[in-house]
């Protein structure tokens, strides 16, 4: 028994590895994406390029402008006037423009409210928003009166808002999904198309253990790219934290990696070919990414959304995955994250069995 | 001056010479046949002159010489390709109707009336006047072949070039394939260059050049070749045996093969004959079949399959209409019929591949009602599918490898098998090569081999033997017979060789989903008398209902 | 070139389209991209998870929780749990932020002392991260300029009132949607060349443009001229998903953004073909294109980040893809308006132009017509 599993194991593995272009694709995916997409994006404030227009003496705005500085942003340019100023920021020169008119200061010398200006290109909102936060709370801590409320903040897990080991663990995750299910899909749909999986339910071995075996296979792959990509790009290339367990960690990447085969097996069993495949997956998966809370978080969903999210096993891996890495959550507090993930995994291979797995 | 010359032309792959600086001519209006084992050149050649793959030497056509495939572009609109394998160059979703007028558009045809009239008519020769609406997923193995060659034909190509036109093609299509050509070529004045498996249809070619290990190593005409063979041909069962040498005589097909005179008379040769006396010649041995007893004994019921009443339905079209049949132990049944009557279909229902909608089923004494009734006779039946079923990325050897542990084999029983197996089905060369590499022929042996590597109780075989050439053609029945001999084996099986019919016990014939006849050779022949092959009594059952 | 052949490849291709489906997917996969993320993607933080620790429970430490339970950015609960369990409660993602008011508030502000408010984010998602700890300090800022004015503490105030150009309302859609176009117009169109070509392959069928004297360049023109027409209509959708369903104005000159999406198009179909012509099996071409057109559509869109402010290699990349070049004309058709005008918008718009024509001819000359 376990002799045919490990058999059929083997084939697979040689199969994918005497692929170059899958090899090629799956190292890249595992690597280099995963690099471009933790380094492309910042979303703390750097690098913003503030103009400002001054017409008031130059007291409390250079102060204010003073306390604008490296990383966040760069050395405030001056404009003559405020048309200046509205088109470098239509031309993307500047992102933000203060505007400090000649009452400025006048009424803030005489404690009335002081109204300060800016132009800010919202096209970019994310980062539009943090900088406006960013300048709000400089501009408010400037003037706030002598007065003792120390406010003293902790971002929980991830102190410095370090994104670039955010959004590569995001996208790892993501291209576990994605690979996991094209990969598996692929296995089964080749061998309908080529007719050899006739063959092998005519085999005097239980289909169930050829499936089981051909998956595990794919999740292997997988669990090797994900090796890869922790060495050589989350904890090599950007030095990310790991507060809670590896080993958990792994574990649940395997227990979720066999669940997503499910979906793979799934969309096998209902394709005749791998165009089939490819136009289903990519269908399935979209969705799939969207409703595991990567992008925004499950409760501020729409209810509809938030049931259907119930579905999508990536919710509990990336749910599970953040809390492993960043929250350092106990194992035992992860249960709720394996148990979904195994639910979904075994509904996921019944239905698999039951249209491909058997003779008539 | 010939119009088409093809001047020591060489194709080399990665791994191996494709063919070595072949050479031939000829003129329009004729037809040359290549014919040769499986993996002799063939093809190579003919994409050489295609103009689709990069070779060394020089082909002239009508005076434009060319050396590699940028320069065949000036000579593509004159000529026509088919490629071997079944449907290749059709789009399944399109119709029939939708091919012809995408071929006739690609290569720029005015479509006049003139144009129309002929269309029609090459729609008529294929007999897919009446099909212009089906998609070409949904045809027939045959009707493909048919309609590729019509595509092929749209721009009165003035030289066609076709490898294997008529493999997995049935009788009755391969003569109205073969009417198609013959009128073309007169008609157009084409040179056609064409291989094929079928040694019955060399002789309707005008020369024919015989292909082995990447050179070719005869040529002239039918007459010509067989007579070169007359010397060595006798009539069966003369051979001395030898313990010590394998293969200085050979016997097929009610004949015998020997380079040293035999004591029998000698017999008419034909085009086989060329074959094996090549063999012998360059001494390849022929391995002897030697099945050795069945390892573990066993109990064979008196009937090991029955069939009552089976039918199969796709939607509103009944693919086998309440089919009874019965295969004893021991028996070897052929199962007849055009392309697209319902065998295929038929075979998958027995092995439950497909549900089966209405009827019976009994096999090995065990009456079949779901998927776990399988289970345990698993292990006790073979089956080759039509279309190979081999792991592309995996060598010959790999698959057989994986074949037998599937089927719990010992490691070390199983590589002997295979090794016995590879060297008498004659695919040793290619242990180690990939199936996608490899001719149809040599695939379709080693997916035998594969399931016979078990030693099953019944054998399913859809197709084993389309494309696969002469000498393995005789090596394959040799086995058959023997397995029967010394295993009891039941055989139950497809074939578009109606030569072979003869060597099965009892012939099952298929028309339309309906069983329309069920007996013995013997028995068939005698209620046919003016019968000369088994081909003819095919073709009278069929145009006696049409 | 001749036009008949090519179309009746084209013929070819529709009906093939058609009858294989994949129509379903060219039409499905656009709109349902936008859709989803369209809908999907919120920069703005709302009812963002609170745990109010009041351990004072004064009049002081009312006023600041009442602003907390006040605001749509946060659903506050009031609470007297331990800071460990609270710390608990984030450990397993079951609340978002934790204020944490010290007992003597009150009371040692009264007498002019220091009084630390502690605040705890959940960083894991430092997006939110951040923007949630800006808030809180906001309110908290907010609330303690109003006690010192009850207690008549006052100096000057300064209220920022920033105007948000292009985007008044910093509404997420506006911001956005239309970057989605440029990466969907990116992802779909690439999926669907890459696979036209490598089925041919796949199947065999590809031996009728080896065997036929069909140019290479005919050959291309024929697999990508389907794609071209059919992903055009997706332009007029997804310009009528953004202004219908989403609302995004619209300022610019709508030829202009037709001109540009109909010229980046044809890159990412380019993109495709290129792909397709290097792998020889379906499924390695449908993974490649994938990987290599989601992230840098979605990275480079400008969507979460504006071009100016990467650095380094992140800047150079973001200059590499096409994707920067095609978003900077949407966003400003959609958001500026200000067109041609803008030396900018011309500049990128040649860019575009030249990269077209590179793939192209790049694609054109890699194609072999014979077997390998």
């Amino acid at each position: 028994m376990s002799r045919i599993f490990w058999v059929v194991f083997g084939k697979e593995t040689l199969s994918f590895l005497r692929s170059i272009g899958l090899v090629a694709a799956v190292l890249y995916s595992f690597t280099a994406d995963i690099y471009i997409a933790g380094k492309g994006i910042q979303i703390t404030p750097r690098n913003v390029k503030i103009g400002y227009v001054d017409d008031t003496g130059g007291g409390i705005s250079q102060k204010i402008l003073s306390r604008l500085h490296k990383p966040e942003f760069l050395p405030p340019r001056r404009f003559k006037s405020q048309e200046a100023l509205s088109r470098a920021i239509f031309d993307k020169e500047i992102l933000v423009g203060i505007l400090f008119d000649q009452d400025f200061e006048k009424d803030f010398r005489q404690g009335k409210k002081a109204q300060l200006n800016l132009l800010l290109d919202a096209t970019a909102a994310s980062q539009s928003f943090t900088t406006l936060g960013y300048l709000q709370n400089i501009v408010m801590d400037f003037s706030r009166p002598n007065f003792p409320v120390v406010i003293k903040s902790h971002k929980l897990f991830n102190q410095n808002a370090d994104n670039h080991s955010f959004m590569a663990l995001t996208e790892m995750l993501s291209v576990i999904t994605l690979l996991i299910v094209i990969l598996t899909a692929v296995v089964f749909v080749r061998e309908k198309e080529e007719g050899t999986w006739d063959i092998m339910l005519l085999m005097p071995v239980n289909p169930k253990l050829i499936i089981l075996a051909k998956s595990l296979s794919q999740v292997m792959i997988v669990m090797a790219g994900v090796l890869l990509a922790l060495g050589f790009v989350i904890f090599g290339a950007f030095d990310t934290p790991m507060n809670g367990s590896f080993w958990a960690f792994m574990l649940l990447t395997f227990f979720y990696s066999f669940s997503s085969a499910g979906i793979g097996l799934f969309v096998a069993a209902v394709s005749k070919s791998t165009m089939q495949v490819a136009q289903l997956s990519i269908v399935i998966m979209m969705p799939l990414i969207f409703l595991s809370g990567a992008w925004t978080p499950i409760y501020a969903m729409h209810p509809v959304l938030q049931f259907l999210s119930l579905f999508s096993p990536l919710r509990y891996y990336i749910e599970g995955s953040e809390s492993i890495f960043f929250r350092g959550t106990d194992l035992i507090d992860l249960w709720p994250y394996f148990g979904g993930v195994l639910l979904l995994g075994v509904l996921l291979y019944w239905y698999g069995f039951r249209k491909i797995g058997k003779l008539f | 001056m010939s119009d088409l010359k093809v001047n020591k032309v060489t194709v080399s792959y990665k791994k191996q010479t494709g063919i070595k600086e072949a050479s031939l001519q000829a003129q329009s209006g004729e037809i040359i046949g290549f014919i040769g084992a499986d993996g002799a050149g063939k093809s190579s050649l003919m994409h050489a002159i295609a103009g689709v793959i990069r070779f060394e030497g020089e082909i002239s056509y009508f005076g434009h010489n060319y050396h590699s495939p940028r320069e065949a572009e000036k000579i593509k609109p004159h000529t026509g390709l088919m490629p071997q394998g079944i449907g290749l160059v059709l789009y399944e979703t399109l119709t029939v109707a939708e091919h012809l007028s995408f071929f006739a558009n690609i290569r720029g045809l005015r479509q006049d009336a003139a144009f129309r009239a002929y269309q029609e008519k090459l729609l008529h020769m294929a007999g897919l006047s009446d099909f212009t609406d089906r998609q070409a997923g949904k045809l027939s193995g045959g009707m493909m072949q048919k309609l590729s060659l019509i595509c092929t034909l749209l721009h009165r190509p003035k030289l066609l070039i076709l490898d294997e036109p008529t493999t997995g093609v049935d009788p009755l299509s391969r003569l109205e394939l073969w009417e198609i050509l013959d009128t073309i070529r007169k008609e157009e004045g084409t040179i056609i260059v064409v291989s094929t498996a079928y040694m019955q249809e060399a002789a309707k070619m005008d020369r024919v050049l015989l292909f082995d290990g990447g050179e070719i190593i005869a040529r002239g005409t039918v007459p010509e070749l067989t007579e070169s063979v007359r010397a060595y041909t006798f009539e069966a069962g003369a051979c001395p045996e030898k313990e010590d040498v394998e293969s200085d005589c050979f016997t097929f097909d009610r004949r015998s093969y020997s380079l040293d005179p035999l004591s029998v008379p000698r017999a008419e040769p034909t085009l086989e004959a060329l074959f094996f006396v090549n063999a012998l010649r360059t001494k390849r041995a022929i391995p002897k079949i030697e099945i050795d007893a069945r390892e573990s004994k066993m109990e064979i019921p008196e009937s090991v399959m029955e069939a009552r009443g089976l039918t199969k339905r796709f939607g509103n079209f009944t693919a086998n209409d309440h089919i009874d049949m019965r295969l004893r132990g021991g028996d070897i049944v052929g199962l007849l019929g055009a392309n697209g009557t319902g065998k295929t279909t038929f075979m998958k229902m027995l092995l439950g591949l497909y549900p089966i909608d209405e009827g019976e089923l009994t096999l090995l004494g065990k009456s079949i009602r779901s998927s776990a009734d399988r289970q345990e006779l698993k292990a006790k039946i073979g089956y080759v599918s039509q279309h190979f079923a081999l792991y592309k990325d995996m060598t010959v050897r790999e698959n057989l490898i994986y074949f037998a542990n599937m089927h719990h084999i010992p490691v070390a029983t199983a590589i002997k098998r295979i090794n016995r197996y590879a060297h008498e089905l004659g695919f040793d060369a290619y242990m180690d090569h990939s199936p996608n590499e490899l001719p149809l022929g040599i695939n379709q042996r080693f997916s035998v081999a594969a399931s016979l590597l078990h030693e099953p109780v019944i054998l399913f075989l859809d197709e084993p033997t389309s494309g696969v050439d002469t000498i393995a053609r005789a090596q394959f029945w040799e086995m058959l017979h023997r397995l029967k001999a010394s295993w009891g084996i039941s055989i139950l099986i497809t074939t578009h060789y109606m030569s072979e019919a003869e060597y099965c016990n009892r012939v099952v014939l298929m028309r339309q989903g309906r069983k329309i006849a069920d007996d013995t050779v013997e028995k068939l022949y005698a209620e046919h008398p003016d019968a000369e092959n088994f081909e003819e009594i095919f073709l009278s059952y069929y145009r006696d209902e049409i | 070139m001749k036009r008949s052949v090519v179309k009746a490849y084209i013929l070819k291709e529709f009906t093939e389209l058609f009858r294989s489906k994949l129509i379903i997917m060219v039409y499905l996969m656009p709109s349902m991209i936008m859709l989803l993320f369209g809908y999907g993607i919120h920069m703005e933080v709302t009812h963002a998870r609170t745990l109010i620790i009041d351990n004072d429970q004064s009049h002081f430490s009312r006023m600041l929780t009442a602003k907390f339970e006040h605001s749509t950015y946060f659903n506050a609960e009031v609470t007297l749990m331990s800071e460990t369990e609270a710390l608990h409660r984030i450990k397993q993602a079951k609340a978002d932020i934790i204020v944490i008011i010290p007992s003597s508030f009150e009371k040692r502000l009264l007498h002019g002392q220091k009084s630390e408010i502690g605040v705890f984010v959940d960083g894991a998602f430092p997006n939110r991260g951040m923007t949630m700890e800006s808030y809180v300090q906001g309110v908290i800022l907010d609330t303690a300029q109003q006690i010192g004015g009850t207690l008549g503490k006052r100096g000057g105030m300064i209220t920022v009132n920033s105007r948000n150009l292009f985007n008044q309302a910093m509404r997420d859609e506006d911001a956005i949607v239309p970057g989605l176009i440029g990466l969907v117009l990116l992802v779909a169109p690439a999926i669907l060349s890459a696979l036209m070509i490598v089925k041919e392959k796949e199947r065999g069928t590809i031996f009728n443009f080896y065997a036929s004297p069909l140019g290479r360049g005919e050959f291309l023109a024929a697999k990508l001229i389907p794609g071209f027409l059919l992903h055009s209509l997706n332009i007029f959708i997804l310009f009528l998903w953004a202004t219908e369903l989403f609302g995004v104005p619209f300022r610019g000159s709508f030829w202009l953004y037709w001109l540009a999406a109909e010229i980046y198009i044809l890159i990412s179909l380019s993109i495709g073909m290129l792909i397709s012509v290097i792998t020889k099996q379906q499924i390695v071409a449908v993974v490649l294109t994938i990987i290599i057109t989601i992230i840098p559509g979605f990275l480079y869109s400008g969507i979460l980040m504006p071009i100016s402010s990467m650095a380094g290699e992140s800047y150079i990349e973001a200059h590499l893809f096409p994707v920067m070049y095609f978003n900077h004309i949407v966003y400003d058709s959609f958001l500026a308006g200000t067109g041609l005008a803008s030396a900018k918008t011309v500049e990128y718009l040649g860019i575009l132009i030249l990269y077209a024509v590179i793939f192209l001819t790049l694609g054109t000359f890699l194609l072999k017509k014979e077997l390998k």
